[in-house]
């Protein structure tokens, strides 16, 4: 089952290939037909996913017996949420993407093999596994970056690839360190995740190979002061590349981080919430910052994200249930917002060729519809109660505080600043008179574009108002990396960070 | 006086190769046939020297099952037939089929001398194949000299052009200065040793304890650096960007390519087998030339404006990662990089003759402005290619990276893998950048007619670089049971 879900978009860049070059008008409603069948697949595993922890639907192949390298896939209450939400941005982004009208094919192709990576990278239950889908990523995203980008698109593309190649080729080397450390404990070289996380590392090479895992998910995610490319990308990147750069490719980094440091390192990534903590909340205030003296719309949306992953790494590293939960629950939401913000950048840019905010003014006058859900997304980005940006932050917030008050408390600023940042922004492009003539004859949204951007307005909606449907499946899992953790390190689990912790509380004090 | 007894088997591939190159040469002189004929008596010698080597591998396989390895020792310790040398052998058949395919319309338009150049490869490959299977490091050396000089000349075939004329003479001059090398060498492990076979030695090594192993140490380093020339590692490397930029670009992939394979079985059959006592001495060594290769072969690749020369640096950086495989002590993972990279480096060629026709020398970048409008076919191959060098997974080479990095990091040599990996990365830069010009830049040039030869090579090529980064079990197994004696 996991194995189609990789499958189907693969074959169906195989097929996408396989039609004529001359049928251009063909190509991209292909593409989002045969995008909308892994959605679906992903819908349905969605549905039937049960509330436990441990992988799900796992299958296991041998793949080089000899190196102990095997096809091994799973999902987990971690990786449910992040497969459904690549499976659904992918037919919108391609949807998106009807600007394109040079090399549509081959668009459409990179953007298929991307997905088809995206995904493997979310299942794979194998280091050696992961690592092929996590390189292979950087291929379809590089050309879809270099070719239909805009000015700088062949600098950003090779900005990108080059910093995410140097964070993961120092990976590689810690996954074979790992793999060769279980021969040597073991008598046999594995690459499976649950072998490797019963190794008994020393602390001091635990903490290289922390580092050297980290360092890459760092990169991706990207935490300051690593996140110099992602500005370059996000501005030079097309519309669809900017949605799932934002919305999934980040995520790898923080997916990372949550399964691999903390799982395989459980030791040092004790000993790292400081740091990582520091780095993520200089993130938040710094990104914030860099937003609100952003000239240029899609920059800021970009400065927002470093801001906002800021909020995903604090809680990774608050080593508190609502952390946890408050940063998957944030990778899907921010997926959602920020996919939906970079979406309506396009379709602003679509129709004046510029992303300036001071070459706008006065658009809801203009483009009532168009303000209407920029300024939903806005709100939902802002951590709005009732919306779900509110309830991964609050979640965030508190889970760190149980762990890293000072650090929780500086991170609320951000919200703050994301306020100043996004409303400003807002008030500058939207509100007032519209005084240039070309904005004053501008479209509002069409059928279509209204269309793309509904799926993502209501589950934005959805999960501000009964986030359960997410957390429910996701606390299994992040309860299990906790238990982990507690189970082969000193640390515990300050109360009351612990989910138990809320729900036992009152009856403890009874007795 | 004892006749030794004669194996046939055991040579073979190298007799028909010869018997090709001759034949190839006399039909043309009696009969003047066109071309065609002579390419399929070249490719008939090719195809029977690469079933006699199956056969071969049989052989081995019996006689180790058999228990006897000692019957594939022949020709009185001369030649040696075990799977090591059957491996390395097949490699450089698989690589001269190849090459005569991808060189065959350079050495059409030679005409008369096309023969010349059709002969030239049957003895390069002859004399590189006894090279893998010597025992004794004079036959070695025999076969290494056989297969240069037949180089050397092709590498100025096209007299013409003063810049084939200078890659021949610069290659010719450096070439036998380190052959030259290597013979001392050689000479001085005779001496320490008392010995000129590689199995004796290591009887020798482990049999004895050498109190002052100072001449041993001098002949081995001697015999690292002439082979190092060969395998262009760094230092040793000066000569390749000039040769392969300058050769004819139709043989240039298959002399690069033979090259490497015999090069690096020899040195591994040197130090893993003959020398493996040693090595405490000798890894440092290998070490520092692996990092010298990787660090100099990436860096100075991505200042290249020619794609030949880049292609050669990168064949510098691919020494120092094969050393690497050499360092980590095994022979498989040596094995299995050496047939990756020799075809991926074939399929590269392949495409520059096709982009830059069969005989000039014009292959700046800029001559592959917006070939994937020009020739998607060409772009796409190269793109695969360039990938599988570079090492992105889900191709060949990336399995290839892994198994020399994982066996040197697993021997104690984690910073070498450190060094690696990050040298890696570095490369992928300057494979990019050529991607970059196929795919990213415009150009209004038609089209790019490819020969149905060169065709032939890019689906070999590029089907083994995807084939085995998805299934490396098939090739990775042989290479594993391909030992050594």
């Amino acid at each position: 089952m996991l194995t189609w879900l990789i499958l189907l978009p693969a074959l169906g860049a195989v097929v996408v290939l396989a039609t004529p070059r001359a049928r251009k008008e063909l190509h991209l409603p292909l593409g989002i037909a045969l995008s909308v069948l892994p959605l679906g697949l992903a819908m349905h595993l969605f549905y039937v996913f049960e509330p436990v922890a441990g992988y799900q639907f796992s299958e296991f192949r041998p793949w080089y017996e000899p190196w102990g390298i095997s096809w091994s896939l799973g999902v987990d209450g971690v990786s449910m949420p992040m497969v459904v939400l690549t499976t659904l941005l992918v037919p919108i982004a391609l949807a998106a993407s009807t600007s394109i009208t040079d090399r549509t094919k081959e668009f459409v192709v990179y953007t298929l093999l991307l997905e088809a990576g995206m995904i493997g990278v979310f299942l794979s239950l194998d280091l050696f596994l992961f690592f092929v889908f996590f390189e292979v990523i950087l291929i379809p995203m590089y050309f879809i970056i270099g070719i239909w980008g805009s000015e700088r698109r062949v600098y950003a593309a090779m900005k990108f690839f080059i910093y995410t190649a140097f964070g993961s080729a120092l990976m590689l080397a810690g996954i074979i360190a790992l793999a060769i450390t279980h021969g040597q404990q073991y008598g046999t070289v594995t690459f499976a995740l649950s072998d490797l996380m019963n190794l008994e590392l020393g602390v001091g090479v635990e903490r290289w190979l922390f580092a050297a895992f980290a360092l890459a998910f760092a990169i991706k995610v990207p935490l300051f002061p690593l996140h110099t490319w992602l500005p370059d990308a996000h501005t030079e990147a097309p519309t669809a590349g900017s949605v799932l750069l934002a919305g999934v490719l980040l995520k790898l980094g923080t997916y990372g981080l949550l399964r691999f440091n903390l799982g395989l390192f459980p030791e040092a990534s004790v000993d790292a919430i400081w740091i990582m903590g520091i780095l993520a909340v200089i993130g938040i205030v710094y990104g914030a910052a860099v937003a609100i003296v952003q000239p240029d719309l899609k920059k800021l949306v970009a400065y927002s994200s470093v801001s906002h992953l800021g909020f995903i790494v604090l809680g990774t590293f608050a080593l508190t249930s609502g952390g946890l939960q408050g940063a998957v629950i944030q990778n899907v939401n921010h997926g959602l917002t920020t996919g939906a913000l970079f979406l309506l950048v396009g379709m602003i840019y679509e129709r004046r060729h510029t992303k300036e905010i001071a070459e706008f003014g006065g658009l809801q006058k203009v483009m009532p519809v168009y303000a209407g859900f920029f300024l939903f997304m806005i709100f939902a980005s802002i951590g709005l109660p009732g919306l779900n940006g509110f309830v991964g932050e609050f979640l965030v917030l508190v889970g760190s505080y149980a762990t890293l008050p000072v650090l929780a408390i500086i991170a609320a600023t951000g919200v703050i600043l994301a306020a100043i940042y996004l409303l400003w922004a807002y008030e500058r492009v939207f509100t007032g008179v519209p005084d240039k003539e070309e904005n004053k004859v501008l479209s509002d949204l069409s059928i279509r574009e209204v269309s793309l951007l509904a799926p993502l307005a209501a589950l934005v909606l959805l999960l501000g108002l009964y986030p359960n449907i997410l957390l429910d499946k996701i606390a299994p899992s992040t309860e299990s990396i906790l238990d982990h953790i507690e189970a082969s390190t000193d640390y515990r689990v300050p109360e009351p960070g612990r989910l138990g912790d809320v729900l036992v509380a009152p009856v403890a004090e009874g007795d | 006086m004892v006749i030794p007894e004669i194996s046939w088997i055991a040579i073979a591939p190298e007799l028909f190769l010869a018997v090709g190159a001759a034949a190839v040469l006399l039909v043309e002189v009696q009969w003047k046939p066109p071309p065609r004929t002579l390419g399929l008596i070249a490719g008939a010698a090719v195809v029977l020297a690469s079933v006699f080597s199956v056969v071969q591998w049989f052989e081995v396989t019996d006689a180790v099952a058999a228990g006897s390895p000692g019957d594939l020792i022949v020709f009185s310790g001369l030649v040696v037939m075990d799977g090591f040398a059957v491996f390395g052998r097949f490699a450089l058949l698989a690589v001269t089929g190849f090459g005569l395919l991808a060189g065959w319309r350079y050495i059409e338009s030679l005409g008369r001398r096309g023969a010349e150049a059709g002969a030239l490869i049957l003895l390069a490959t002859a004399g590189f194949s006894i090279m893998v299977a010597s025992n004794n490091l004079v036959m070695m050396f025999l076969g290494l000299e056989v297969g240069s000089i037949a180089l050397y000349v092709l590498a100025g075939m096209s007299r013409e052009r003063a810049r084939s004329d200078e890659a021949a003479i610069k290659y010719f001059l450096l070439g036998s200065f380190a052959s030259a090398i290597f013979v001392y060498g050689v000479a001085l492990l005779y001496a320490g040793t008392g010995q000129f076979e590689v199995l004796e030695m290591r009887n020798f090594l482990s049999g004895f304890v050498v109190l002052s192993p100072t001449v041993i140490l001098i002949g081995l380093g001697f015999v690292v650096v002439g082979l190092g020339f060969k395998v262009s590692a760094a230092p040793f490397h000066s000569w390749a960007p000039d040769v392969y930029q300058g050769a004819p670009a139709g043989v240039v992939g298959y002399m690069a390519a033979v090259a490497k394979i015999a090069g690096f079985v020899a040195i591994a059959r040197i130090l893993l087998t003959g020398l493996g006592a040693l090595d405490a001495d000798w890894l440092p060594v290998v070490a520092a030339i692996a990092t010298l290769s990787m660090v100099v072969g990436s860096v100075l690749a991505l200042v290249q404006n020619d794609v030949r020369r880049m292609l050669a640096y990168s064949g510098v950086a691919h020494a120092g990662f094969i050393m690497t495989g050499v360092v980590g002590g095994s022979t498989d993972g040596v094995l299995f990089y050496l047939v990756v990279y020799a075809l991926q480096l074939l399929g590269a060629f392949a495409v520059v003759a096709a982009v830059s026709g069969a005989d000039t020398s014009e292959s700046t970048l800029d001559t592959y402005r917006g070939l994937a409008r020009r020739s998607p076919v060409l772009a796409g191959s190269f793109t695969v290619l360039l990938l599988g060098m570079a090492g992105l997974p889900f191709t060949s080479g990336f399995v290839a990276k892994f198994g020399v990095f994982a066996q040197a990091w697993s021997n104690g040599f984690e910073w070498l893998v450190v060094v690696a990996v990050v040298a890696s990365v570095i490369a992928f830069a300057f494979y990019l950048r050529i991607i970059v010009v196929m795919y990213m830049d415009e150009s209004d040039v038609i089209g790019i007619e490819v020969p149905g030869t060169i065709r032939w090579v890019l689906v070999a090529a590029v089907g083994t670089t995807v084939l085995w980064g998805l299934l490396p079990g098939s090739l990775l197994s042989l290479a594993a049971d391909a030992l050594p004696l």
